[in-house]
């Protein structure tokens, strides 16, 4: 199993700080990492407990190399309460450690549940006092998690996986312990295109995604390849923060993008393009956005951490039920948090809409919002980091995907919201009718003639 | 009579960087205890870099100044500088100009004291009523009386004077020039000038110092100056020797001698415009 | 000389001009209403006004001065941390400037003063200052963020990076070219080093450096626009760029007018300041 801490019963391991970790190497990760955190707080008192007992790194490591983990482990409960000391450090009171959060979000309707939690008291259910602050880009919104400025913040699902391996950052230890949305994101086209729905026909276009490391990125580029057009040679693909794709589409410095909604239908809304193809039409269930938080403040404040996971997963699942769709839409419009046309956000979350070329369409699952951060998701994103070049070498798909995306501490949320366990449903990953094995990466990798590794 | 004299100047030598000939070289003359010396020479010889050395703002670049026995290391408050462009700080008012050096001066003293001390000052040039006026609001002549007043209100043992009165029309020079007639009669200062008028020099100077035109520009001759004593500018050109004299500064200045004197150390002196009597010897 | 009554004539024709633009503004949107598609209605009732009516998106000056009228009425508004009145954002935005701009000048014109007296610190340091000067201020935003680890620090010390120059430059030329004659004058007073800076280089310098002054708060004024764009939260900048997310070219028109009214504002604050310190030789 993965650990926080060094193993204490591992003769190799030293149990100070800056441990190298040699071992991971090729995980490329910050640090190694437990299931969850309770099994955390276990192994520190383990560690306390034989650093009080035992002394020294070097008077530990030739006990254990003489007498053996096993017996020493049996030879410690002997003469001290493991396993209560484990239980009442599990079981100290609830207390927040910080009452006062604040959690950074991007004004797309992917962060549904970071901003209604706020207006509709979800934070203050859990006793706390969370500012949702509005926040211009994704690098923005990294640099400012990264500083401490925010204690949590809406992140696009790739960028915790990216920030902990550091690519495009220093390596810092991030997580996922929720994903927000699924779903409802699509591709749209500047008006003049309606007629060149034909992806073949697409070459020398110009598209936007929201940032490198994007569920956007990824699924355009996809998209791309598999209609036989090189997302790298053939069109040009860059990063424009959600809320300046429209203006810029208006300008026609766009052909296209595929981004978040509401700038999709806020597109079609002003009659500047059409949408051409949900996300859902692509993969139905992928995830998007996720609430992410660094390990360090998760660590430093775990009973914080876990009410902020509670309000979020109880705020996802109300967000789930197409009934509250509507009042979500009027809580989140004003100029406080999205900042758009109540009925375009109302489009997006009901998923009666205007397409932009004079129908009205009904797909209620065009976005939706489920808390499971699968750890497949995470292989499904490392793949394609790898399939565009993003990362290079050898990548410990397992290790990496259970680290960032915290499965264990979204159940136990769940389990304590009074939620039942989640169906496995999600996990099965297909992308436009090839699935995909997150236990065989390297040969779903293989098997695309587009790629850059 | 003293005689040991106030200023000494002692082969005073001026090369500027990248000239290859000095400016001035070999300058030798003495200024005695409230002698008022005027030098005159051709542009280009140096006369300003002269009195700035005197003054403390430039360096020699050979020789020494010896003020009171002392060798000249830097400027100070016993030299007083009435500038040729009147240098006043724009930004202050007469009465504020003249506080400026009084405080310099006397950095004890009380905002009364200062106030009672320099308004004497204007009062003596003439310019009371203007106390609050800043400089741009004055005429020249105005402006070089509050130069006058500031360089006197420091009380120093020395008055350097750098061609004061040149820029000023004619009948505001003759003004001012009576006025410092006036003045020295009564403070009794240790005084040198520059000036290029000749009848302005006849009318000040105890001597006069003629300098051979640059570069290596030397002292020519030193004249002294016959015309009695008790001079003023409406009298002076009936004076008995004021011919003479005029006619043998403005024959040098006409001249333009360029020539060396065989020892500059002991230029030749000749006393100009009285009764004539056999000239002592530079008193050095 | 201007003739008597040039004044007033040039008044009236400013506000003709005006009235000539707001003339055409007016005639610019107020065509192509008439190109309405044929929708259902259904469908209809999902669009903005842009798509069914062929509205332009540009408002007029009349839907302007409405809305203007709407956020002077209550510029102190607070509902919530991402949407504040006009006047709390302003406010903001002043506090930032003037925060970065303070810092500017205590670094700058002490500095400067040091680089006017020294003509060695002069050569030494200028190559350094023209490679800086020209640095956008958002180029700044990323490295700032980045080492600072505060955004709101970051944004001003973006405004003190791109004001201190003019500052720095305006401030050590002032010194350096300070009248020889007023330094001899001081000096042969033995004015002290500190009475010599106070008395005389700093007033003789200090139009130059109001000059510096006036430019570098013009440029804090740009530069805190462009970095709460980037930065958000609070300030004119955030209000520009959200309002930019809502396509509401209505209050960022507004937002560019009282940017300039502030703009104009400051800059002749500079300029007041910088006729008391003025004098003729």
């Amino acid at each position: 199993m993965a650990r926080f801490f060094p193993d204490p019963f591992d003769p190799e391991a030293c149990l100070g700080t800056g441990c190298g970790c040699p071992r991971h190497g090729s995980a490329r990760l910050a640090c190694d990492s437990p299931a969850s955190l309770e099994d955390a707080a276990a192994e520190a008192v383990d560690t306390a407990v034989l650093r009080a007992i035992l002394g020294t790194d070097a008077a530990r490591r030739r006990l254990l190399k003489t007498v053996g983990a096993g017996t020493l482990m049996a030879a410690l409960t002997e003469i001290f309460p493991l396993a209560t000391a484990r239980e009442a450090f599990a079981q100290a009171p609830g207390t927040l450690e910080k009452k006062e959060v604040k959690i950074g979000f991007i004004p797309i309707t992917c962060a549904t549940p970071i901003i209604m939690a706020a207006p509709m008291g979800f934070y203050a259910r859990q006793g706390l006092n969370a500012e949702v602050v509005k926040t211009a880009g994704w690098a923005i919104i990294r640099d400012k998690a990264l500083n401490g400025e925010y204690d949590a913040a809406h992140m696009l699902a790739p960028m915790p996986l990216a920030i902990s391996m550091g690519v495009g950052s220093n390596p810092v230890p991030w997580t996922v312990p929720a994903i927000e949305n699924i779903n409802g994101q699509a591709i749209t086209l500047a008006m003049k295109h309606k007629d060149r729905r034909d992806p073949r026909e697409w070459k020398g276009m110009k598209f936007a995604v929201p940032f490198d490391y994007s569920m956007h990125n990824y699924l355009l580029r996809y998209y791309l390849a598999e209609h036989g057009l090189d997302p790298d040679r053939d069109v040009q693909i860059r990063a424009v923060p959600p809320p300046e794709m429209v203006a810029n589409l208006r300008a026609e410095n766009l052909d296209g993008f595929l981004g978040p909604d509401p700038m999709n239908q806020r597109a079609v809304y002003d009659g500047v393009g059409f949408i051409h193809v949900l996300s859902r039409d692509i993969w139905d269930g992928h995830p998007c956005c996720a609430f992410g938080i660094g390990r360090e403040m998760a660590q430093a404040a775990p009973n914080t951490y876990h009410a902020m996971l509670r309000a979020i997963v109880e705020a996802t699942t109300y967000a789930a039920k197409p009934e509250n769709r509507k009042e979500i839409a009027a809580a989140i419009a004003p100029a406080n948090y999205l900042n758009q046309p109540q009925t375009v956000i109302e489009q997006v979350l009901t998923g009666t809409f205007a397409d932009g070329l004079g129908k009205v369409q009904r797909v209620p699952e065009r976005v939706n919002f489920a808390p499971m951060p699968w750890d497949s998701f995470a292989t499904w994103i490392l793949t394609q980091m790898k399939r565009w070049g993003q990362v290079k070498g050898d990548v410990d798909y397992a290790a990496i995907s259970r680290q960032v995306f915290r499965m264990t501490d979204a159940e136990r949320a769940l389990r304590e919201a009074g939620f039942a366990e989640p169906a496995t449903t999600g996990r099965t990953i297909v992308v436009m009718g090839k699935p995909f094995d997150p236990a065989q990466p390297e040969d779903y990798l293989a098997s695309f003639p587009i790629r850059r590794n | 009579m003293n005689t040991r004299p106030h200023i000494a100047l002692q082969g005073l030598r001026k090369l500027y960087p990248g000239n290859a000939r000095p400016t001035f070289d070999e300058i030798w003359f003495d200024i005695m205890p409230g002698e008022f010396v005027c030098l005159i020479g051709h542009s280009g010889c140096g006369k300003t870099t002269l009195l700035n050395i005197l003054a403390g703002l430039e360096q020699a670049s050979g020789g020494t100044v010896i003020v009171e026995g002392r060798e000249l290391t830097g400027p100070g408050l016993d030299r007083a500088v009435i500038f040729q462009s009147h240098a006043l700080l724009p930004w202050m008012s007469v009465r504020e100009n003249i506080a400026f050096a009084i405080r310099s001066r006397w950095p004890g003293w009380s905002r009364a004291e200062v106030e009672a001390h320099g308004q004497r000052y204007i009062d003596l040039v003439h310019l009371s009523g203007a106390e609050r006026k800043k400089p741009a609001q004055l005429s020249g002549g105005m402006k070089q009386r509050v130069g006058i007043a500031r360089a006197l209100a420091i009380q120093p043992r020395i008055l350097l004077m750098d061609e004061p009165f040149s820029a000023l029309d004619a009948l505001t020079r003759g003004a001012l020039q009576d006025e410092v007639v006036a003045i020295s009669a009564t403070t009794r200062q240790t005084t040198f000038m520059i000036t290029h008028d000749v009848d302005e020099a006849m009318l000040l100077a105890d001597r006069i110092v003629l300098m051979t035109s640059g570069p290596d520009a030397r002292v020519a001759e030193i004249v002294e100056n016959g015309l009695p004593r008790g001079r003023t500018r409406q009298e002076l050109h009936r004076l008995p020797g004021y011919a003479a004299l005029r006619n043998h500064l403005l024959d040098f200045l006409v001249e333009r001698p360029a020539g060396r004197p065989a020892d500059p150390r002991h230029p030749p002196l000749r006393r100009i415009g009285a009764a004539e009597h056999p000239a002592t010897a530079n008193p050095r | 000389m201007p003739r008597p009554g040039q004044r007033a004539r040039a008044i009236a024709l400013s506000l003709l001009l005006l009235a000539l633009f707001l003339g055409a503004w007016q005639a610019a949107v107020s065509g192509g209403g008439g190109t309405a598609a044929q929708m259902d209605p259904d469908y209809a009732a999902l669009m903005g006004t842009a798509a069914t009516q062929g509205a332009s998106a540009m408002p007029g000056p009349a839907q302007v001065a409405t809305r203007l009228a709407e956020l002077l009425a209550d510029p102190f508004y607070d509902r919530g941390a991402n949407d504040k009145g006009i006047g709390i954002q302003l406010g903001w935005s002043l506090l930032r400037v003037m925060l970065g701009y303070a810092l500017a000048v205590l670094v700058a014109v002490p500095l400067g003063f040091l680089i006017g007296t020294s003509a060695l610190l002069r050569q030494a340091l200028d190559p350094f200052i023209q490679i800086l000067k020209p640095i956008s201020p958002l180029a700044w935003m990323p490295l700032a963020l980045y080492t600072i680890k505060d955004s709101g620090r970051s944004a001003i010390f973006v405004i003190f990076i791109c004001s201190v120059w003019p500052l720095l430059l305006n401030t050590a030329f002032g010194v350096a070219s300070v009248r020889r004659e007023w330094l001899n004058v001081a000096r042969t007073l033995e004015v002290s080093r500190w009475r010599m800076a106070w008395r005389v280089i700093l007033p003789a310098a200090a139009p130059t450096i109001l000059t510096g002054m006036r430019i570098s708060i013009g440029i804090a004024w740009l530069v805190i626009v462009a970095a709460e764009m980037l930065v958000g939260g609070t300030g004119i900048g955030y209000f520009v760029w959200n309002q930019w997310n809502n396509l509401s070219i209505t209050d960022v028109i507004i937002a560019i007018l009282l940017i300039g009214l502030v703009g104009m504002a400051l800059d002749q604050l500079l300029a007041w300041a910088g006729r008391r310190v003025g004098y003729s030789e």
